[in-house]
């Protein structure tokens, strides 16, 4: 029998602990790699957060400054653009992007074919595959304010537009956001379809068979047990993803361009202009002074995405 | 040390760079040297295994035993033959050289966090937005007296000493080109500008007429009016200076950053009348289909392609080498290959010349003279040395051996280059120095290539020279690297705006004030001028 701690966790002997790692030590092995990762790449970085407080271009030692970067970084315009940028396109990225995997994984749910369902399945996996700058490409070919576009030259052909008045749906602050959304969600929606497929497919037929014998229809076999039983998964993905919505930076910075920057700038290619493209050697305290909001900001929303989840699902996700 | 490294690390995560830690060893030396010297400012390039003991020939200056140096994809690559470069080099010297070449587009990347990392490569290769800051931050060595007591300046080989001048900040040298930095010039399709009659324009007026009749008719002889258009650019404003380069005849006296006037002050052409003139120009000529409507999205491959698919007939391009890139894709897409370069149109007086990238020698390197005569100094000896920078290694990227190359028949002694290991089917054409743009001639004026170089890459850059102003260094300031990077981001989302969204140059540079941009423009000019005091 197990002792209880306080907190009525089993509390187990040094002696028994160290049976237990020395029988298992082929998992503690391969485990290090990841635990090396782990303090390389995420811990030991930590100790560069007081360079925020410092005026620190590379080569000289860093100096103090105090919260200096923080007073030019509020009183910014390209930064509280840049923020609300970032919020806003991660959102509603996020939303659009959760919303269309649902609807498609319920509509792939539905087909019998399980030839053509597979199919579909991986025709529309693929994009997640292609690299953000290829996808740019095919795209900036696709949107081009030609007739060589293929989006301008069908609503040239139905009468949409006239010839000579195409868009220029990549070069214009009107358009950039929706296509942006629209980029987004051809790319990684296949992809996210993938949770809620899984969640179907663990769905009782019999609640089907049930309710066809109460004579319910399709749609209020989806409505009353399709819908709830995703429910949980939907909030749950919803929930994991809020929490990285700060860390935007590939898609935009393939798809910017001087004209859309107000809609465009978000806060990771804030940083890259900052630190490349300044004219000048790059102050890093400043940079890491953005890095730092930035990772507060996650933080916050990761602190926010747990209190959901508990209120929730009962039970938080750390 | 421990504190450098766990910010080099914590800048490798933070940023977007994959590429952290590039390892370069720094075993400097101290010398010995058994090998002969390599410059030779009178003529002979000496050979390092040839050598006796001269290796403090003409001076005291002590020989390095190894050389690290950090360069980015403008001299050959690993792919290219970087080896045999390396050896002749070695071979020609006696000392032992290391290259670091990270990938050519994360260069300034990989070169900042290796400062930052505190293991610093004996010489560095920087362009001129670097130049300045990191001289002004203390990192690169003081080479002034290297280069005025040197014997290359009193070879009387060299034929452009006002661009060393130039690379003076504060009255000190940090760094050393060993050529110009070469610019654009605007070529215009001979054939196109024959089928609407019109010869090469002159002044704005015929340059917009000929926008008009390559937009509006037939220049391409196709039999449709109107699918062609005037000229495309990969972008409105440029990334680095020069910046309004590739649209020259709409910017003309325009300069869109920071610039020194006559009297010595510094200025911001952008809030001045002539910007906004150049803006007005712009709008016009885009929203008159003159402009290749994707141009904020092009980037300078689409304009190559597009160029040599015919679908406009005015490029602003780089001038020599270039120059026969372009016609000689123009033959492979089976379109006329006559390209006229034009001399700059009367509005615009010169076209402009950018700041070469300037090779500096790192204030942390133990033996700075003698890496400034060995490796700097020796690229400009006037023989084996500066053919090894100009064209490459012998039998690797260059051979006088009678063969044919790519469907060329070469005779024994003929000098020419050899096909591309990385891009078969094409021939190389330089190594790092460019011929038509080294600012030293080879002794007697015997440069072994110069007969191969083709007619019209010759011509364009003649014409360029003639008709060029070199741009001059900005000086680095606190102020400037606090406001510089927002304020170039205002300046060009404010240039799209005008010339692609319908704004007006009055709205616009109301949103100039109203974001910040005039202050830290202010703020910028103040420090600048400070800096004259």
């Amino acid at each position: 029998m197990k002792k209880k701690g306080s907190a009525g966790v089993a509390v187990v002997s040094p002696k028994k602990t160290r049976k237990y790692v020395i029988k298992y030590k082929s998992f503690y092995i391969m485990f290090i790699p990841v635990i090396l990762f782990t303090l390389v790449f995420h811990y030991l970085p930590l100790f560069g957060l007081g360079y925020a407080f410092t005026e620190f271009r590379g080569i000289k030692d860093p100096e103090f400054i105090g919260l200096e970067n923080f007073t030019r970084m509020f009183s910014s315009q390209g930064f509280l653009n840049a923020f609300g940028n970032t919020l806003k396109l991660s959102i509603v990225k996020l939303i659009l992007n959760t919303g269309l995997a649902v609807i498609i994984s319920l509509m792939l749910n539905e087909i019998k074919s399980l030839k053509f369902k597979k199919t579909t399945q991986t025709i529309i996996y693929l994009p997640h595959f292609m690299s953000w700058v290829v996808t740019a490409s095919v795209f900036t070919l696709i949107l081009s304010p030609s007739q060589e576009g293929l989006v301008n030259a069908l609503l040239v052909n139905l009468g949409i537009l006239d010839k000579g008045q195409e868009i220029y749906f990549l070069g214009s602050k009107k358009w950039w956001t929706p296509m942006f959304y629209v980029i987004n969600m051809w790319k990684d929606t296949g992809w996210g379809t993938i949770i809620f497929l899984a969640t179907l497919s663990g769905i009782s037929p019999e609640l089907y068979e049930a309710a066809t014998m109460d004579g319910a229809g399709r749609w209020a076999q989806m409505r009353f047990i399709t819908m709830p039983a995703l429910a949980n998964t939907i909030i749950t993905v919803l929930i994991l993803n809020l929490a990285k919505v700060m860390n935007l930076f590939e898609s935009v910075f393939v798809l910017q361009n001087t004209a859309v920057i107000q809609q465009a700038d978000v806060l990771q290619t804030y940083i890259y202009t900052q630190t490349f493209n300044s004219g000048a050697l790059p102050n890093y305290g400043y940079t890491t002074a953005v890095g730092v909001v930035k990772s507060l900001v996650g933080c916050v929303l990761v602190l926010l995405c747990n209190y959901l989840s508990k209120k929730v699902r009962g039970r938080g996700i750390i | 040390m421990r504190k450098r490294k766990l910010m080099c690390a914590f800048m490798a995560t933070t940023m977007v760079a994959s590429t952290m830690l590039a390892g370069c060893s720094n075993d400097k030396s101290s010398n010995n040297g058994t090998e002969a010297n390599a410059t030779q400012g009178s003529g002979t390039t000496a050979s390092g295994t040839e050598g006796t003991d001269d290796n403090k020939a003409g001076s005291d200056v002590e020989k390095p035993e190894k050389i690290t140096v950090m360069v980015d994809g403008t001299v050959v690559t690993k792919e290219n033959g970087q080896a045999e470069f390396e050896k002749k080099w070695e071979e020609l010297t006696g000392i032992d050289i290391e290259i670091i070449q990270p990938d050519h587009s994360a260069y300034y990347d990989v070169l900042g966090q290796t400062f930052a990392g505190g293991d610093w490569p004996d010489v560095v290769l920087l362009g001129s937005t670097y130049y300045a800051g990191y001289a002004n931050e203390g990192a690169l060595w003081d080479m002034t007296e290297a280069w005025e007591n040197s014997e290359l300046k009193a070879s009387g080989r060299i034929n452009n000493e006002e661009l060393i001048d130039s690379l003076y900040l504060d009255g000190k040298l940090y760094g050393f080109s060993p050529a110009r930095g070469n610019g654009c010039v605007t070529y215009v399709k001979k054939a196109w500008l024959d089928n609407v009659g019109l010869d090469a324009p002159t002044n704005y007026e015929e340059y917009l007429e000929m926008l008009d009749k390559f937009t509006n008719g037939d220049p391409d002889g196709n039999g449709i009016d109107g699918d062609t258009y005037g000229v495309s650019a990969a972008g409105l404003i440029g990334t680095e200076a020069p910046y309004v380069n590739y649209l020259p005849e709409f910017y003309q006296d325009a300069y869109s950053s920071f610039y020194q006037k006559e009297d010595g002050t510094w200025a911001d052409g952008f809030t001045e009348d002539s910007m906004k003139e150049a803006l007005t120009r712009l709008k016009e000529a885009y929203e008159a289909g003159y402009i290749d409507k994707e141009t904020l999205t092009n980037k300078t491959s689409d304009c190559r392609t597009k160029f040599y698919e015919d679908k406009f007939g005015v490029f602003t391009y780089w001038a020599g080498t270039w120059a026969t890139n372009l016609k000689t894709n123009l033959a492979n897409n089976d379109r006329d290959d006559e390209l006229v370069a034009l001399e700059p149109i009367a509005e615009l007086g010169n076209y402009l010349e950018r700041q070469a990238p300037v090779w500096a020698i790192t204030s942390k390197c133990e033996n700075p003279e003698g890496v400034f005569k060995y490796f700097i100094e020796s690229m400009l000896d006037g023989g084996d040395m500066q053919t090894l920078w100009t064209y490459g290694a012998e039998g690797t990227h260059w051979s006088t051996k009678a063969e044919t190359i790519l469907g060329v028949t070469y005779e024994e002694g003929q000098f020419h280059m050899l096909e591309n290991l990385e891009k078969p089917g094409t021939a190389y054409t330089k190594n790092h120095i460019d011929p038509l743009l080294s600012i030293a001639d080879f002794i007697d004026d015997k440069d072994p290539g110069i007969d191969q170089i083709a007619e019209e890459a010759r011509e364009s850059a003649e014409m360029f020279i003639e008709n060029s102003t070199l741009v001059v260094t900005v000086p680095s300031t606190d102020v400037m690297s606090q406001y510089n990077g927002d304020l170039t981001t205002l300046k060009n989302s404010i240039i799209a705006d005008v010339v692609t969204q319908g704004v007006s140059i009055e709205d616009a540079y109301a949103r100039f004030e109203k974001e910040g941009g005039a202050d830290w423009s202010q703020a910028i000019v103040d420090s600048l001028n400070e800096l004259n005091k």
